[in-house]
This record gives C-alpha cells, sequence and structure tokens, in this order.
C-alpha cells in the first residue's frame, strides 16, 4: 500500500507515524525502479506508477498468485491527466499536441495497465463513485466468489489529490487550514485534511497460512436519507450486522472514518455514543491518509492488520486499551454525509 | 427445439428480466421514434450544433434537443443550468424506464442502481474549468464535474438509496453496468435494479478521438470496405432488470440470459487484428447462459466502424460461429458511438428486436470487406429471434458480451 505513512515496504503497522502541517497529505512514494519497468516509467503519470506498483507489492506478498479477476475503485480517476488534457482542448483553440493525456485519462487506465502488465485476460473492472468507489470494487469482489467465477481476486482503491481538485474543493469549504495532521480530531473548525493512496489485497476464498487472516463477512453501502436522521445509520448497521449473522453486542472494534469536520464528524460520534455505547473499542485513520474517495482501502488494510497482529496500534485508538481480542471489526466511512459504507471483519482464527 | 426446462434445471440462479427500457439518442426519443428511425432507415448523423469546435465538419451524433428543451422532458424546470447534458439525458431515459416497467413506489421491492459514464459532466468542465481556477463564481456547479453525480440526480430521482454505484470501463461501461445489476439480483442482493449509461457530446471526446485519427469524415460505415472511422453521439439507454420472483409476467420484455466480461489486456485503444478479446467475450457470454453459437439468432456487433474494431469483432464473428453466422449488424450508423451509453443502448436495441422479432440494420453500407465472409443487415426485416448476442469493447481493452432471450 502506497499512503502517506511510510506502508510501502511495511508489512504492519509502521513503527512512526509520518507528521506534517499541512492542508494536504501526500503519498510517501517508492523506487518506482524496483516495481515497474524504467522504459514504460518514463512517460507513466504518477496515479499509473502508484497503481502498477502497489498492486505489484501485492501480488508479491500473496506469492504472485495469478489473479482471477482485477477490479479497482477510484473516486477521481486518472484526474491529473484528464485535467490536462481538457486543458489543451480549452487552451490550444482544440489543436491539441498530445493525445497521451487523453488516453490515459480513461478511468480504467490503472486497471487496464496492471492487466496489460500481467497480461491477464481476466473480468477487469473499473468503479467511479465518490465514496463507493473503493466499497463497490469490494462487494464485487465478494460476488465473484460467491459466483464461483474467481478464488482470487487483484482488488484495489486509489486516488491521487491534484492542485486543481484542492482548488475548486476548497471554495466548497471541504479543507482547513493547514494543521498537523496528529492535531485533526483536536481542531474544531470544520473542513478536513486532505489525502490520497493507492491500496491493493488479494480477496481469496481460500485462506493460506502465510496471509492475513481477515475475513470479509460483508460490505454494504447506503446513500443517506434527506433530511439526515443518526438513527437510520444506526438501523442500516443493525440490519447489516443482523444479515452477517452477529449484532452489536459482538462488535469489539469500531474504525470510524472521523475526519475532524465539525459538522459532518457528528454522525461517527453519535454512533459512538448511543449504538455502540459501552465495551466496543473506537479507532479513527484518517488524521494518517487524509480525507480522500477510496480512504476506505486505507481502513481495510489498518482493520486487516489490526485482526492480524491483535494489537490497536495507539496512534489510532480513540478509547482505552481494553484487554479484549477483537474478534469482529466494524468499519464505518461516510463521504460528507452522502456516501456511508459499512464493512465487517472477522478474525479467522477464533 | 432446444428444450428450454431441461437446460434451466442446472442453474440456480433466479433468472433476469428486462421489464423496462427507456432511450434518448439521436435517432430518436423514446422507443417509438427509435424503432421508426429504425424502420425508415434513418440516420441520426449530421453537423455539430450543439457547440462551437474547431473540428466542426466532422459529422457526429447529436441529440436534437438544447438544455432546455431537453431538461423539460427531464422534468427539470428549477436551476435547469445546475444540470450537465449527461444528467438531463440520463434523467429523460430513466423517467422513460421506470414508467415502461410499472414501477410506482421504490420500497415495495429491494431496489438498486447501477449507472455508466466515460466523462460524465465534462460539458460543465468545458463551460467552466478555466474560470474555476481563476474564481469561485461558478462553485455551485463544482459538485456535477465527475462522474457520480448524474447517478446521485437520478438515484435521488426514484428514490433509491441501496446499491447505488457508477461504473467507468471506456465504451464497455453500461454493459459493464448491466452485467452488475442482473449479478445482483441472482445473488439475491436485489430484485430490480436501475441499469444504464449516458454521456453527452463533448469537445474533450471529440478531440480525443480525433488525435487518435479514428473519427469518419463522412458518418461512419460499419463492416464497409471502406469503412474511415468512427462517428461519436450523445445519448442516454435505461433498463429495470428484475428477479423473476417478483417481476410481474406482463411486464417481461426480454431475458438477460448471459454475460461476460475480459480483458484483452493488449492495448490502451486498439484491439488484436485477430479478435482475441472479442471472441473470448463472446465465448464466456455463451458459457454463461448455457447456449451454443448455433442458438444464436442475432449479433447486434460494437462495429464502430474503424479499421480494426470492425476486421478484429468480425475475425472473431467468423471463428465463434464458422459456417454458421447469424445476421449480423452495428446499429452505430444510427446513433454514433455514444461512448458510456453505448453498451445500454443496445442492449435496448437487442430487447426491441427479440420483442418484436425483427433484424436491425446497419446503414452505409456499400462494400463487403474483403476480409471477411459475411456483411450487416440491412433491413428491419420480421426474423425469428431467440437469442442475441451484444456486444461492447473499449479502451484498455474491456470487452462485454451480453446475451439477450426471448421471454
Amino acid at each position: 500500500m502506497i499512503s502517506p505513512q511510510s506502508t510501502c515496504n511495511a508489512t504492519g503497522f509502521p513503527a512512526e507515524v509520518v507528521e506534517s502541517v499541512a492542508d494536504r497529505l501526500i503519498c510517501i512514494e517508492p523506487d518506482y525502479r524496483e516495481h515497474i519497468n524504467p522504459i514504460q516509467l518514463r512517460r507513466m503519470p504518477r496515479i499509473l506508477r502508484m497503481g502498477l506498483a502497489s498492486a505489484q507489492i501485492c501480488l508479491n506478498r500473496a506469492n504472485n498468485v495469478s489473479p482471477d479477476a482485477i477490479i479497482v475503485g477510484t473516486g477521481l480517476g486518472c484526474l491529473d491527466n484528464l485535467e490536462k488534457f481538457l486543458l489543451e482542448v480549452l487552451d490550444h483553440d482544440e489543436h491539441v499536441t498530445s493525445v497521451l493525456p487523453f488516453i490515459n485519462s480513461t478511468h480504467n487506465a490503472v486497471a487496464a495497465q496492471i492487466a496489460m502488465l500481467l497480461r491477464n485476460h481476466s473480468y477487469n473492472i473499473t468503479y467511479c463513485h465518490r465514496g463507493f468507489s473503493f466499497e463497490s470494487a469490494l462487494q464485487d469482489a465478494l460476488m465473484l466468489i460467491e459466483e464461483k467465477q474467481a478464488k482470487n481476486v487483484l482488488m484495489g482503491g486509489i486516488d491521487e489529490c491534484t492542485d486543481d481538485f484542492m482548488k475548486l474543493h476548497g471554495y466548497l469549504g471541504y479543507w482547513k487550514k493547514p494543521l498537523s495532521n496528529l492535531r485533526l480530531l483536536a481542531d474544531k473548525s470544520s473542513g478536513t485534511i486532505a489525502g490520497e493512496g493507492s491500496a491493493f489485497f488479494i480477496i481469496s476464498s481460500e485462506s493460506s497460512p502465510d496471509l492475513p487472516k481477515a475475513v470479509i463477512e460483508g460490505v454494504h453501502t447506503f446513500l443517506a436519507p434527506k433530511p439526515f436522521d443518526e438513527n437510520n445509520v444506526a438501523q442500516e448497521i443493525a440490519q447489516f450486522l443482523q444479515k452477517a449473522g452477529t449484532d452489536r453486542q459482538e462488535v469489539d472494534a469500531v474504525i470510524l472514518g472521523l475526519n475532524g469536520d465539525a459538522v459532518y464528524d457528528r454522525s461517527y460520534w453519535a454512533l459512538r455514543n448511543n449504538y455502540f455505547a459501552g465495551h466496543t473499542e473506537f479507532m479513527y485513520y484518517k488524521h494518517l491518509c487524509g480525507e480522500y474517495y477510496t480512504a476506505g482501502a486505507f481502513a481495510l488494510w489498518l482493520g486487516s492488520v489490526v485482526l492480524e497482529n491483535q494489537n490497536i496500534p495507539d496512534k489510532t485508538r480513540l478509547t482505552r486499551k481494553s484487554s479484549r481480542p477483537i474478534r469482529y471489526l466494524l468499519l464505518y466511512n461516510h463521504f460528507r454525509n452522502t456516501e456511508h459504507s459499512l464493512i465487517l471483519l472477522k478474525n479467522g482464527q477464533f | 427445439m432446444y428444450n428450454k426446462s431441461q437446460k434451466y434445471k442446472q442453474v440456480m440462479y433466479p433468472r433476469v428480466y428486462v421489464t423496462g427500457i427507456g432511450i434518448i439518442s439521436a435517432t430518436g426519443n423514446g422507443t417509438e421514434e427509435t424503432l421508426d428511425s429504425f424502420f425508415n432507415l434513418r440516420t441520426g448523423i449530421g453537423k455539430l450544433s450543439l457547440f462551437r469546435s474547431t473540428h466542426a465538419g466532422i459529422p457526429v451524433a447529436e441529440v436534437k434537443y438544447n438544455n432546455t428543451i431537453l431538461a423539460g422532458h427531464a422534468g427539470i424546470y428549477e436551476h435547469v443550468n445546475t444540470f450537465t447534458r449527461n444528467t438531463l439525458l440520463a434523467l429523460v431515459a430513466s423517467e422513460q424506464a421506470v414508467n415502461n416497467s410499472g414501477w410506482t413506489d421504490t420500497q415495495e421491492k429491494h431496489t438498486g442502481m447501477v449507472w455508466a459514464t466515460t466523462v460524465g459532466g465534462m460539458d460543465f468542465n468545458e463551460q467552466y474549468y478555466r474560470s474555476l481556477l481563476e474564481s469561485d463564481q461558478h462553485k455551485d456547479i463544482i459538485g456535477t464535474l465527475d462522474s457520480a453525480d448524474c447517478t446521485e440526480k437520478v438515484a435521488a430521482r426514484f428514490n433509491i438509496r441501496h446499491q447505488v454505484t457508477t461504473i467507468s470501463t471506456a465504451c464497455s461501461s453500461s454493459a459493464n453496468a448491466i452485467m452488475l445489476g442482473a449479478r445482483l439480483i441472482r445473488t439475491n442482493r436485489l430484485q430490480r435494479v436501475l441499469v444504464g449509461g449516458s454521456d453527452s457530446l463533448t469537445r474533450f471526446t471529440l478531440n480525443g478521438f480525433n488525435a487518435l485519427e479514428i473519427l469518419s469524415p463522412t458518418g461512419c460505415r460499419p463492416f464497409d470496405m471502406n469503412r474511415n472511422g468512427l462517428t461519436i453521439g450523445e445519448g442516454a439507454a435505461a433498463l429495470i432488470l428484475e428477479s423473476e420472483e417478483t417481476a410481474e409476467p406482463d411486464r417481461i420484455i426480454c431475458e438477460l440470459r448471459g454475460y461476460a466480461n475480459v480483458n484483452e489486456a493488449f492495448h490502451a485503444t486498439a484491439s488484436t487484428v485477430d479478435g482475441f478479446g472479442a471472441l473470448l467475450a463472446m465465448e464466456k457470454a455463451l458459457e454463461s447462459a448455457r447456449l451454443k453459437p448455433l442458438e444464436i439468432s442475432y449479433i447486434n456487433a460494437h462495429g464502430t466502424g474503424t479499421e480494426i474494431n470492425d476486421l478484429s469483432e468480425g475475425r472473431a464473428i467468423e471463428k465463434l460461429f464458422g459456417n454458421h453466422i447469424p445476421p449480423v449488424s452495428s446499429t452505430k450508423a444510427f446513433t454514433g458511438h455514444t461512448l458510456g451509453a453505448a453498451g445500454a443502448m443496445e442492449a435496448i436495441f437487442s430487447a426491441l428486436a427479440l420483442k418484436y422479432q425483427i433484424l436491425l440494420p446497419g446503414l452505409n453500407f456499400e462494400a463487403q470487406m474483403p476480409e471477411l465472409s459475411f456483411k450487416p443487415c440491412l433491413k428491419a426485416d420480421p426474423y425469428p429471434l431467440n437469442h442475441v448476442v451484444s456486444n461492447s469493447f473499449g479502451f484498455g481493452g474491456s470487452n462485454t458480451t451480453l446475451i439477450l432471450s426471448k421471454a
């Protein structure tokens, strides 16, 4: 996984957390020459580099299994190239000098390039729906396994932050003034800190002794009702847990998508104070990766690390330490209170 | 004859039916106008009038309404200029499909939505992006620039809150949206799903395809020896898919019987000359539908009219069907290539062909390709149809085949 933290080569949660004072967190990128052919690398846009390298890292860890499907979720797609080609069309009276940014602006470029790199002819899909992009991709992977169309699915979430995206969404009040990411939740203003990342996973129908042991019990997405109703979130969670054959008493930890926005964080706090009040442990992560459409991918990575190690990293802990083993772990995230998503993980060992 | 009941004993999933369709393209608003164009061989391809362009001499397939009139058809009367053309087109097609299916209450069935687009709100990007980089004057439209805005506006219209998502896989996008919709039903996640896709004409795509040197200077001529490129079109197409467990029998138009998506993994924009990806997609779709090539009655080809696509797809068809090639045509000489809407549009044409038991004609055809043993069918003649193959291929090697069957 490539993220604003040192996660490229780490197998677990990194020992040191990176602090930045900024309105956006930028990925720590690997030496791409280790992962991608230098000739191809030369003209490759950053998002493709990030996508190909993190997919490659993921496959290497999974003993280079040959995936039966490649699924990518990306809220913004290859936005940088899209902007480039758009401005070329607008500013040069439609006399474009290079068609490459047009080709690379296609939303499915990352998934397609991975397929080409692996010479993989299997199912290949890209989801581009804001805060649902990653979760839709994950659900597709689960469906393929359920339908016995796949045993191993290479699935990822990727988004790149661009200057123009920062500027435009700044007008809408998306971002806070530059601040330390480690003080994200302490800041009481509206807005959040922007982020980006590329995380790939092998979703497999079979467990393997040398792979992480998180079992994905289910994924659920819903658009918030208008006007918003906090009880609706609790209802959705209750139904989701019931379908997965469990209930809130059994959920040992919840990873919340808290992003420091005083307005939009309310539904997370409400959940902690009401529905899950009591014994559940709470975690947060967006101070580490920033807010972006596919931040759920970072949360899934964090969740699998926690389940595997049976340890909540202090820098992600919202509540005090309990000695309770973590069996069920729920991920709850939403993007500006519109696209809400739930992922339920279970430790496969007990 | 083929015995349905025996074959279906092996199927564990519920069948998926098409119970509603809606379409707006250069060749007509609604199914009646569309069919009329097919019967009268009336193309939607013509001169660009929507916006000024350096490349205005290149033919395109425009929907004949400006945004104000389109908004009226979409039932939007306030803040019309905050709706992208893409969203207006999508609302028009979805409204038709929903009404056609007899859908009155969203909550009475588990209902979701899967939409598709390639460039989403690109028309607004073109109008406002420059000025947005300078000031926040048009900040109201920032939320409309991406690919999900259209989906969420349509979902809000019909009060759909669960299983809403957007697929973007270039020109196969909406075929993939249909495929996902069917799988959501088969895996019992939904009982009913609104699926489809939309794209409006934009300078962005016009210039992109022009720079790739694959736009036809005359209007596309699928499967013709002298074909000279594709013609970009615009529009939206929406289908209502329902599980056999909840579909009302008298609403059933046809069955969505099989599907497959594969990746050619060959080139970012071109397909192989031997049609490897097209063949693989058709083979896998047949397998998923539990059908043999001989059982296919008609192929609605991707048939863009580019040198390479038609050769590649034609060869794949020859390999798969051998000496028994069913009637083949591409409807893109009517609608143009509508990108993110193309797969859903052609699924609707296939559904209409099945419903009315007619073939769909090609247009602008003069001479058979010397490399191929077949030529496209050219008239909307009555023809007994049981199973139809609909192909959609896109950039990034994304190849999808859908199989629709007589209900």
